[in-house]
Order: structure tokens, then C-alpha cells, then sequence
């Protein structure tokens, strides 16, 4: 059994939010401009368009709509086929709320994903836990949709796109960070939101390509982490807990041999952390796998694994149903952290019961990579 | 429904050939395997349905072109309806030749095709005890 941290289910239409938005939203949702036509969502899209189109062509549900957009085929592809004990699922879309420039507009769509989601998905299936999107750009109205969803039973995380306009350990995001640590949940950052306000998703300005995009978005990682651990947000709020979801993996304990250098030399820019970067790191910051980095030779990955305590620090997740999904049977990770890799971490993270076996799927006929 | 059709391969029959139009493709569970037989441009090529990269669904991905190799920022665009792109990951492969482009030495598994009488067979090594683990 696996718990799955990056799963992406779809509206077919935006329009399937227009019973969830205030009248004055549903308004401007219903007759104002839209990026993509009147099935679309209101965000400014990356730059850089993917020249296959985002998403596993096997995944397209047979009775139309996008790929993640069917839960029959979502069950047969992913839940039922890899013996899924749980599935985080953090929306498509709905994090790229953060790329627009109204938060008013941001704030209310987002709130609209989040009733979405708890009233079309959260209850089909048991094994479907849910994301909180809220609009960083707006501050308060996030901390106000945490508090507002943060005790419904499967709300297991508040989630952001890693674009954005300031790294998230800035004080102007703390209400976010305070309504989370209040709530007791995880904040999660996953990869997009590269567009609009967040003019920044890299350091040199806008690389040309999509692969080489792709590969470089990590950045956005490197940035936040490097922000929370260097603002204090863990010595102020320390039972938090903050996730990457799709940044990569590898580029981590280089990162924190830096800042932890660099703190040594000049802690006195920031009294208020008296340990090691790289410490805090371990306790607070956990990233989910997909997509693993590939060397030829697993050693080289598997060194740089263990520099940030991987067995304890990494989630198991497949991206279904995007491109680069990643099969759990082939996860190129030591053998003896599976279970924790795959299951453990994520339970512990998200505070998730066992779930009884007769509700599980028959394992699959692969044997594991 | 298989039929002989060499010494050692035994033919395994996949459908008529004037089911699969030029461009086009079925998938067949052949001698237990799943099994993608491709027509372009009036050959018919079969694919084992499973890619060498992360066993991706092969053979459901995308029929397409691809840029040939070029230089100075020209985009020659060529191999209109001979490339297959895995369904996952888009990884591109020569439907002929299993070939994968990116990677010369990862070839996805073929199989030779014979057409006779109108049926569309594909050549496959009788699958043995030892191979159901693959």
C-alpha cells in the first residue's frame, strides 16, 4: 500500500464552480473575460506552454474532459492499480489563483476550489484526502479560509503554487503561517503559479524552453526554504511543518551545506535562529519525490538522499495524471525505506489513521523495482 | 485464434488489416502481452505495449512527427506518422524500428508482423513460465 502526496483532480469546466462563488464573482465568472475560452479558468498561465500538453495522453476519460477530471478512471489508473491507501489530492488549477492580480478575485476562487473539492470529491471515496488552496497575495483572506476549513476531517493541508510574489518565509504571508500552525496543519507549496504577478519562477529571467523550465523550477523550491528556515517561521510557529510538492529532491543537501555555512559565519543577521540551518530543515521541511532525479549511477542519488535523512524527510507521490507521473513499483529509492518513504512519512505528516485491509485492491501483478 | 506462420514464431492473430487504417492503431493482449500493431503509411508494425523507460502504456500514446536534427535554430520538421510518443512521459520511439530518439541505445520491444490473407499476425517467441515476472 502506498500513500500517493501529489494527485491532481479537475473541473471539466470552471463552470462547475459557479455554485460555489458569492453572486458578484459568479457574475464576473459567468460574463467576464476569461483566459481560454468560457470553459476556463481565471489565472495567468506560465510562460513557457508545453508543446505535448500537460498531462499522461492515457489518462483522457473516454466520456471527455481533462485527465483527472473522471474518478472511475482516476480509481482504475492510480487508487485501485497501486493499492492506494491514500490519495492527496491538490486540485489542477486552483493554486494558480496566486497569479492574479485582484486578491479580492483570488481569495474568492480559491474559497470556490475548496468547496469543490469537499462537495464533488472528499466523499466519494475514502481513501481521497483533501488541499486547502488559499491565494497567498492575499494574506488574510487565506488565514480566514484555513480557519474556516480547517477542521473538516479531510482537510489534511493548506496548499500554494511556488511561484509567488515573495518568498513565503516574508512576514507579509505570516497570518498564513499562523492560521496553519492554529489549525495544526501542514502548508504545502507545489510547483506552478509561473505567471502574472509571480514575475519571478527564476533567477536569470525567463529561460526559453519548457525542459528547460521544468528542470529549473526547483528554484522556487531552493528559495523558500531558504526563506521560512532564515525568517524564524519554525522557532515562531514550531510545530509547523512545510512541503514541496514537485520541486525535485536532489538539489536539497547542497543547498543546506550553503546556508548552513553561511548562517555560521553571519548568524548575527537573524538572532532569532540559534541551530543549524540544515537542522531545522530536517524537522520542519519534507518533499515529495515525484520527479525523482534519474543519475545513471542510483548511488549518486541515493548519497544525496541520506545527506537530508531521506527515509524521514521524503513523500512518495506519483503526480497523477500529468506527464511526468512517477510509477511507486520503480521508485528508485533504498529498499530499506520504502514503507516509510511510501506510506509512513505521509501518515505521520498528515495524521492519517491505517485503513482496514478489505477495502484495499488486489496488489498488482508487477513485482516491485 | 493463432496461426503458424514460421518454424520457430508462432503468429498470433491481432485483426483484419482493413481495421487499422493508415495513422491508426489497435492494442491486442497477444500471447499475454499487451501489444500495440501500428499502420503507417500501408506497413504494419507491431510494439510490445509497455515502454522501456518506466513501463509506461506505450502504445496509447500519440502517432506524431518530430524536429529532425538540425542546426542555427532551424526546426525541420520530418518522420511525419513514424514516430510513437509513451503515453507518460512522451518519450519518442521509430514505430519501425523500436528506436528510441533521445537515447539510441533503449529500443522499445518489436515484433515482426505478417499479413496473410487479410488477418494482421504478429511473430512473438511462445511466452514461457520464466517470462510472466517481466
Amino acid at each position: 500500500m502506498i500513500i500517493d502526496c501529489d494527485v491532481h483532480n479537475s473541473w471539466r469546466s470552471s463552470r462547475e464552480l459557479l455554485g460555489y462563488l458569492d453572486p458578484y464573482w459568479r457574475d464576473v465568472l459567468e460574463r467576464g473575460e476569461l483566459p481560454g475560452g468560457r470553459d476556463s479558468f481565471p489565472h495567468a498561465h506560465r510562460p513557457w506552454l508545453h508543446p505535448e500538453g500537460f498531462m499522461r495522453t492515457d489518462a483522457v476519460p473516454a466520456g471527455g474532459g481533462p485527465p483527472g477530471s473522471d474518478y472511475d478512471l482516476m480509481r482504475t489508473q492510480l487508487l485501485d492499480r497501486y493499492d492506494v491507501e491514500y490519495a492527496i489530492l491538490g486540485g489542477d488549477e486552483g493554486i494558480e489563483v496566486s497569479t492574479l492580480a485582484n486578491p479580492h478575485l483570488a481569495s474568492a476562487l480559491a474559497g470556490a476550489a475548496n468547496e469543490w473539492m469537499v462537495q464533488e470529491w472528499l466523499g466519494r471515496d475514502p481513501r481521497l484526502k483533501g488541499s486547502i488552496v488559499v491565494a497567498p497575495q492575499d494574506p488574510s483572506g487565506a488565514a480566514e479560509e484555513i480557519r474556516r476549513l480547517g477542521e473538516h476531517p479531510d482537510m489534511v493541508q493548506v496548499i500554494v503554487s511556488s511561484g509567488s510574489q515573495r518568498p513565503y518565509g516574508d512576514p507579509v504571508y505570516w497570518p498564513i503561517w499562523e492560521a496553519a500552525a492554529e489549525m495544526e496543519l501542514p502548508v504545502a507549496a507545489h510547483l506552478g503559479g509561473q505567471g502574472g504577478v509571480n514575475a519571478n519562477p527564476t533567477g536569470t529571467g525567463p529561460p526559453s524552453y519548457f525542459w528547460e523550465a521544468h528542470a529549473l523550477l526547483c528554484e522556487t523550491g531552493m528559495g523558500h526554504v531558504a526563506s521560512l528556515i532564515a525568517q524564524g517561521v519554525f522557532e515562531k510557529w514550531p510545530r509547523l511543518r512545510f512541503v514541496l510538492i514537485e520541486c525535485g529532491v536532489a538539489w536539497l543537501p547542497a543547498i543546506l551545506w550553503r546556508l548552513d555555512a553561511d548562517w555560521k559565519a553571519l548568524r548575527k543577521e537573524t538572532p532569532w535562529l540559534d541551530r543549524l540551518p540544515s537542522d531545522v530543515a530536517r524537522e520542519h521541511i519534507r518533499l515529495t519525490t515525484q520527479p525523482l532525479e534519474q543519475p545513471k549511477d542510483v548511488r549518486h542519488l541515493w548519497s544525496a538522499l541520506e545527506a537530508i535523512d531521506g527515509e524521514r524527510t521524503l513523500l512518495f507521490a506519483t503526480d497523477y495524471p500529468h506527464w511526468d507521473f512517477d510509477d511507486p513499483e520503480r521508485l528508485r529509492i533504498p529498499p530499506a525505506w520504502r514503507e516509510r518513504v511510501l506510506r509512513e512519512n505521509a501518515r505521520e505528516l498528515y495524521r492519517l489513521p491505517r485503513r482496514a485491509a478489505e477495502v484495499a485492491a488486489p496488489e498488482t501483478q508487477r513485482s516491485p523495482g | 485464434m493463432s496461426a503458424t506462420a514460421g518454424k520457430e514464431s508462432p503468429g498470433y492473430y491481432a485483426c483484419r488489416s482493413d481495421e487499422i487504417q493508415p495513422g491508426e492503431r489497435v492494442i491486442r493482449e497477444l500471447n499475454g502481452r499487451s501489444v500495440g500493431v501500428f499502420n503507417v503509411d500501408g506497413r504494419f508494425y507491431a510494439l510490445r505495449n509497455r515502454c522501456p523507460h518506466e513501463g509506461g502504456a506505450l502504445c496509447q500514446g500519440p502517432v506524431t512527427g518530430t524536429t529532425l536534427a538540425s542546426t542555427d535554430h532551424r526546426f525541420v520538421y520530418g518522420m511525419a506518422g513514424r514516430i510513437l510518443r509513451c503515453a507518460w512521459h512522451g518519450w519518442e520511439f521509430e514505430i519501425a524500428s523500436g528506436r528510441c530518439l533521445a537515447d539510441p541505445r533503449l529500443r522499445a520491444k518489436t515484433y515482426p508482423v505478417v499479413v496473410i490473407d487479410g488477418g494482421v499476425y504478429v511473430l512473438m517467441e511462445r511466452s514461457g513460465r520464466t517470462q510472466a515476472q517481466s
